[in-house]
């Protein structure tokens, strides 16, 4: 013990550091490394947090990016199909439309010759009866007669046949 | 000049002598216990610079003791980096100027010694004994804590006569540990203000810069040095011995 006597060494000088030491530790341990070591572990936890967010919304974006590309693609083919069928559907109708007009056009066409006929036929029957009434006449002159109602007829008859 | 092994006392409070180391021990106290309280009360996600020198010196010997302790690290960090901590501030502190060469004259006429106010708190043997003693202490203590007490006496005492052999080695190297460890720091820092002091007493100016700047290397070594054996010997004793059952 000469030798730690020589060193200075006291028991109650080392006592003091053992003291001293200690009481460091309890405050270190509460103001500097439980606060340090818990911000550092909320940091890491925070940060693989976000990191893992950062993952999932990269992939959402690029599945957003998919589904715009594809919502794209189907309106362009959608429109495309609707164009076409818009096409389509204009030949129909104008093709129908011009079949109606055709067909209107026949009608009328045939309708005013029917009409036509009709008037001809009656101008006909008309220019035929005063045709008759002056060859009545005129054979009634030439005669110097009456004829009777039978006789009448049968020459008229037989007379505009020959005209025709 | 002449530098006393033996921390110098500056004056009586009670029974207790107040040295020079010792004062510096509380300025140490009080140093980091201001600057852990600063640290805690500012603390943030966004760290600042302070926290952020922290953070680095914590995280680092959190991951170290994590990789040597594993599962154990939470309780035995707080040794490590107190030891760590109070080594290095009490080395480097004692570098500053005015260290060894601010103090008074005690006795008279050529009996006088000269009474330094503030000395490096690891070149008191006294300093680095109480730590190599709380080292092992503590050591033993979580060895029977994680062990159990019948698997820690295992260690020392078997009736195999090789394994009882090994035992008293054992306890023998327990006993070289605490000295080794007071003395490996107690030397190396009291060595170091020796050498300070007598190239300072040589020529002051200039020529002692290379010799502090090895001091600050040396300051860290000590306390890293320290931390890190003390952690082995707690990973170690507190590990499950395979050898001697």
């Amino acid at each position: 013990m000469d030798i730690l006597q020589s060193f200075g060494v006291k028991p109650i000088l080392l006592l003091a550091q053992a003291v001293n030491f200690f009481i460091l530790l309890v405050i270190l341990k509460k103001f500097l490394y439980k606060p340090v070591l818990k911000v550092l572990d909320e940091r890491r936890r925070k940060i693989t947090e976000s990191l893992k967010n950062a993952d999932e919304i990269e992939k959402r974006l690029e599945q957003i990016g998919e589904d715009r590309e594809k919502k794209l693609q189907e309106a362009a083919r959608d429109a495309e199909e609707i164009i076409r069928e818009a096409t389509q559907t204009a030949g129909v109708i104008v093709a129908q439309a011009h079949e109606k007009a055709a067909a209107d056009a026949e009608k009328i066409i045939e309708k005013s010759r029917q009409s036509l006929e009709l008037e001809r036929e009656k101008l006909h029957q008309e220019v035929r009866s005063e045709l008759a009434d002056l060859v009545v006449a005129g054979l009634e002159k030439v005669i110097g007669k009456t004829l009777t109602e039978k006789y009448k007829k049968e020459t008229v008859e037989k007379s505009l046949h020959e005209i025709g | 000049m002449e530098i006393a092994i033996a921390a110098e006392t500056i004056t009586h409070i009670g029974p207790l002598p107040l040295t020079n180391t010792l004062l510096l021990s509380w300025i140490v106290i009080i140093l980091l216990s201001v600057v852990a309280f600063i640290v805690s009360r500012q603390i943030k996600m966004i760290p600042n610079r302070l926290q952020n020198i922290f953070e680095l010196i914590i995280e680092v010997s959190y991951g170290l003791t994590e990789d040597i302790a594993g599962f154990r690290a939470k309780v035995f960090f707080p040794f490590i980096m107190t030891f760590f901590l109070f080594i290095i501030t009490g080395n480097w502190l004692g570098l500053l100027p005015g260290f060894g060469t601010i103090g008074f004259w005690e006795g008279s006429g050529s009996k006088a010694t000269f009474v330094p106010l503030l000395r490096s708190i690891d070149s008191d043997l006294n300093t680095t004994l109480a730590l190599a003693l709380i080292s092992a202490i503590a050591t033993h203590f979580f060895a029977i804590k994680y062990l159990g007490l019948g698997s820690y006496l295992k260690r020392w005492v078997s009736r195999n006569p090789i394994y009882m052999f090994v035992g008293i080695l054992e306890i023998v190297s327990e006993f070289t540990k605490i000295i080794s460890l007071s003395f490996r720091l107690f030397g190396n820092i009291f060595a170091g203000e020796v050498v300070l002091a007598t190239i300072a007493g040589i020529f002051a100016f200039v020529v002692p810069l290379p010799f502090y700047f090895l001091e600050i290397v040396v300051g860290f070594v000590q306390a890293a040095v320290f931390m890190m054996l003390t952690l082995t010997f707690m990973a170690m004793l507190s590990e499950k011995h395979s050898g001697s059952e």
